[in-house]
């Protein structure tokens, strides 16, 4: 059975105090620690100053606003933080030509998907991260110690994960949704909803067709591919989308779209009509990472970084805020001290049932990633 | 230019030059390279997308043909959305600026300014303010569904129609401003005469004031009609993938998928048409420069 | 902006009878209403989207999307400076509409000055040449220079901004300026020099302040399309953030109230220099009518 959230008074008064009062998130880092290694490293962090200099970028609202101060206290570092990461593809657009050359792209870190910094790594464009001198990278859940997109798992961190899948407004489409599917449904014509994210939108159509998307040819993709391009020229499809599926979803121009876990649970605060699933036939399983560019010098801040955001505590506030799924393991209970709800929540600590059916999109060879990437600029009429 | 000399100009042997050349510099370095650099990107191959530099230039003009082929409707879409926007931002702008300038009296700038200021507001935030007044749920679209204009699920946004709507009201303010300026400067005794001397006063307009006008038009046709036709981000917030036009697919093949010289190509096809349109409509209107 | 026709259309007189019956003055003065009432609702239109983003600038969102209108509030206004990559975002547009305005304000002068003053060969073609990247589109100019930059290898950045701001701008000033200075006696120059003034207290006392409404209206045309450019931009930007890309990427994942209230502060403070400027133009003509 497909999970469902369903807003509650609770959850929305939850929501609301977290959202105007942010001050309990914040005051909580002050509170006693009720993990032995996180007091450990609040102690590390407090005692040693690291200092210098360090510049990240990040999707925009991907930190909660209090992490940046307090980082900046606890180690000292004079952080220059941007969120001018939009587009996986429009990033490497704008980088590559610097990176190429491993002159200075202005950052240090970037959290690109993690297809993405699996091309960057191919490219030679990365450093290996000093996870030596980040001793809470410990607390990074079993499962992502040795993704598909660096094997080593020396070159990228989870910053934050996720699952996608079906955003709906009920009242628009009068029923519960629970088929991939459904993204078809005649009914839907024109209040319909993909995602510019190619991985994504073909992943969940592939799902929703029988094949794994983590296994998958562009020969077996082939018929998904026309299905979306009949979908697209029929005006099924409304329009593609970045984010701000989330604006058509909420203005319910939208009746279902193909969206990412945890961004619902903030927009039902508009809309209490909407809703997330993870379809019968499966989800996309999606990972943002950091990554150390080349040409940065910045050893130590970088690793007081990683380490500060593996912390379980900060790991925390991060996820209270972020509201995906964290890829620290174990902050269950750190997290239910801040965000009772949220601690509860199947989005972000997904039941081994919805866990089962979540797939990662293929790692792409260049030729393959060229033929998806042109059907798919077709599709989406571009 | 008439290229009459005027009271007290001077033939400059060095003194034009020096003074032309800081800022025709410029528009050769950053205007004339790059589009140079464009035509030149527009017939290599690429045969790595993910290599930088790895353009190899080989007179390759099957770039331009695969382009047209698979944009050819994008094309013919941008050409289509821009006429429909810059007639409609005529038929909005003329009587506007008509009014401004002969009813205006001592209001004149002060109207003219009111025109001028909605466009201080960042082009973004008000296509994404005519996406929340025309969403499907909205205040005008229930209105219309209501009065029986729309059908029960009839729409506005993700139609050509409110991209076409976008295009009008965003370079609305290039084409009145220019009329404007014609208009304003036409001598008033003049057309006090051709009040006398014609019936009515729509032949007075016809006859007089709107022939004296079309050099306004004609520069707030063009200021109009060019930006729209290589705009996407209005197909992109109001349209759906039926609506895109070619400036979608510059920007998506350019900064997207990285394909250098079909975006190059498409680029500079749109600019030859353009040249070749505005050339045409010069001649037909027998004006010489908008400058 | 401006434009002229080289010959202007001259009027075909109509020997048609004059018959002075018809319209009617009601019917003239229907017409002159209609008219009066159509002009305003175009000027209407123009403020429709501007009247939303100003409400909801004092709307006060659940979530992070500021477009259902929810409660009032001025929570916005006390805090405009809440989202710090905003506030450096639009600092950074100011910078660079500044900088670029006063770049473009020198060389664009200067060439409307020399196009305006002086008869020379190339003439024509200088002004053809000022009109071309006007008449092509942004997302051209935008890719085109993106080219050069990739094929030399530049980093695109504050810079590179800065340098196709300055190019599109140039063209709008040179333009604007000479269309001011068109038809000025150039002999009040050479009256100053006859009077014992050298070259540069010429300059500085009879052609500049000449040059200065026109300057203004350049500087003001060229502030405006820098603030608000964002195709080009787009296109040359590398890792900085101007509002315009800001807005096109934090809209994403929330359209944040700030936005609404720093768009409205612009519009308020053009809307109060249009009123003083409307105010003050008023006060000088009543002072130069007024009996002395």
């Amino acid at each position: 059975m497909a999970k469902k959230i369903k807003p509650t008074s609770d959850q929305l008064s939850r929501r609301d105090f977290i959202m105007r009062g942010g001050a309990v998130v914040g005051g909580l880092a002050m509170a006693p620690s009720i993990l032995s290694n996180t007091g450990a490293f609040a102690a590390r962090a407090r005692g040693e100053n690291v200092g210098g200099k360090l510049s990240v970028l990040n999707w925009p609202l991907y930190i909660d606003e209090k992490a940046e101060a307090q980082f900046k206290k606890a180690t000292g570092i004079n952080l220059k933080y941007s969120e001018a990461l939009n587009d996986n593809n429009e990033f490497f657009a704008k980088y590559q030509e610097p990176l190429s050359k491993g002159s200075n792209v202005g950052f240090d870190i970037a959290m690109p998907t993690s297809w993405m910094a699996n091309r960057l790594l191919k490219l030679g464009y990365l450093q290996k991260l000093p996870l030596t001198d980040a001793p809470n990278v410990a607390n990074l859940s079993p499962g992502f110690q040795s993704p598909a997109w660096d094997p080593s798992g020396e070159y990228t961190l989870p910053w934050q994960t996720g699952m996608t899948g079906l955003a709906y407004n009920i009242k628009v489409t009068g029923r519960e949704l629970t088929s991939a599917n459904d993204l078809f449904d005649p009914k839907f014509k024109g209040k319909v909803g993909m995602l510019s994210e190619m991985r994504d939108t073909v992943g969940l159509t592939l799902l929703g067709d029988g094949v794994d998307p983590a296994t998958v040819t562009y020969k077996q993709a082939r018929p998904s591919m026309r299905k979306l391009q009949k979908a697209a020229d029929n005006g099924q499809i409304r329009r593609f989308t970045g984010n701000d599926y989330q604006d058509d979803l909420v203005s319910g121009d939208f009746a279902v779209c193909v969206g990412w876990s945890g961004d619902v649970a903030q927009l039902v605060l508009e809309n209490e009509d909407l809703r997330f699933v993870i379809p019968d036939e499966g989800g996309m399983r999606f990972a943002d990472v950091m990554v150390w560019v080349k040409g940065s010098k910045a050893k130590a801040q970088v690793a007081a970084w990683l380490d500060y955001f593996y912390t379980i505590d900060n790991a925390a506030q991060l996820e209270a805020f972020i509201q995906y799924i964290s890829p620290v393991a174990n902050i269950q209970p750190a997290l239910a001290a801040l965000d009772p709800v949220a601690a509860k929540s199947e989005l972000i600590f997904p039941p081994e049932s919805v866990e089962a059916r979540l797939k990662t999109f293929k790692i792409l060879n260049a030729k393959e990633e060229e033929q998806f990437d042109n059907a798919f600029a077709k599709i989406t009429g571009s | 230019m008439a290229g009459t000399a005027r009271q007290g100009t001077k033939r400059g042997r060095f003194a034009p030059y020096g003074l032309l050349s800081p800022g025709v510099i410029w528009l050769i370095l950053f205007f004339m390279v790059p589009v140079m650099v464009l035509f030149r990107t527009s017939l290599s191959d690429r045969p790595n997308r993910f290599v930088p530099n790895a353009l190899n230039f080989s007179w390759n003009f099957s770039n331009y043909t695969d382009a047209l082929s698979q944009y050819g409707e994008q094309f013919q879409r941008s050409f289509v959305y821009a006429a429909a926007a810059t007639i409609a931002c005529f038929a909005i702008g003329y009587p506007l600026a008509y009014v401004i300038a002969f009813r205006g009296g001592r209001y004149r700038n002060l109207l003219l300014g009111l025109v001028v200021i909605p466009f201080f507001t960042t082009f973004l935030i008000r296509t994404l303010a005519w996406k929340t007044i025309l969403a499907d749920e909205g205040f005008v679209v229930q209105t219309l569904r209501d009065l029986g204009i729309l059908a029960a699920n009839g729409r506005l946004l993700a139609t050509p129609l409110a991209v076409i709507g976008g295009l009008t009201y965003n370079f609305l303010p290039f084409m009145i401003l220019p009329i404007y300026v014609s208009l304003e400067k036409i001598d008033r005794n003049l057309v006090d005469a051709a009040k006398d001397l014609y019936a009515t006063p729509a032949r007075a307009f016809w006859r007089v004031v709107f022939p004296l006008s079309l050099p306004g038009v004609f520069a707030g046709t063009l200021l109009t009609f060019i930006p729209a036709c290589g705009d996407f981000i209005n197909a992109a917030f109001l349209g759906s993938p039926q609506t895109t036009m070619i400036g979608n697919v510059v920007q998506n093949q350019f900064l997207v998928q990285l394909d250098y010289p079909t975006a190059a190509a498409l680029s500079f096809t749109l600019m030859i048409i353009i040249t070749v349109a505005v050339l045409i409509y010069a001649k037909v209107l027998g004006t010489e420069d908008i400058a | 902006m401006t434009a002229t026709v080289a010959p202007p259309v001259s009027p075909t007189i109509d020997p048609a009878p004059i018959e002075r019956t018809f319209p009617p003055p009601w019917m003239r003065k229907v017409g002159t209403i209609s008219l009066n009432v159509y002009a305003g609702l175009g000027l209407l239109y123009l403020f429709i989207p501007i009247f939303v983003i100003v409400i909801f600038s004092f709307n006060q969102p659940k979530g992070r999307f500021n477009i259902v209108w929810q409660e009032f509030t001025l929570a916005n206004w006390k805090d405009p400076f809440a989202i710090p990559e905003l506030v450096d975002a639009f600092k950074l547009s100011l910078e660079i509409a500044a900088i670029s305005t006063g770049v473009a304000l020198v060389f664009g002068g200067l060439i409307a000055l020399a196009l305006t003053r002086y008869r020379f060969r190339g003439n024509a073609f200088v002004n053809l040449f000022l009109v071309l990247p006007l008449t092509t589109p942004e997302i051209v100019l935008g890719a085109s220079l993106a080219s050069l930059f990739i094929a030399q290898g530049t980093d695109r950045g504050f810079l590179t901004i800065l340098i196709a701001h300055v190019m599109f701008c140039v063209s709008f000033v040179a333009l604007t300026v000479k269309a001011r200075l068109r038809g000025f006696d150039w002999s009040l120059e050479d009256a100053a020099m006859d009077l014992g003034a050298g070259p540069m207290r010429t300059f500085t006392k009879v052609t500049f302040p000449l040059m200065i409404p026109g300057l203004l209206a350049a500087a003001m045309l060229s502030f405006a399309l820098s603030l608000d450019d964002f195709i080009i931009t787009l296109f040359n930007a590398g890792t900085e953030v101007t509002f315009p890309l800001y807005i096109f990427g934090v809209r994403q994942r929330a359209i944040p109230p700030q936005i609404n209230v720093l768009a409205t502060t612009v519009l308020v403070v053009s809307v109060a220099l249009l009123i003083i400027g409307t105010v003050a133009g008023r006060m000088r003509e009543r002072s130069r009518t007024s009996p002395h």
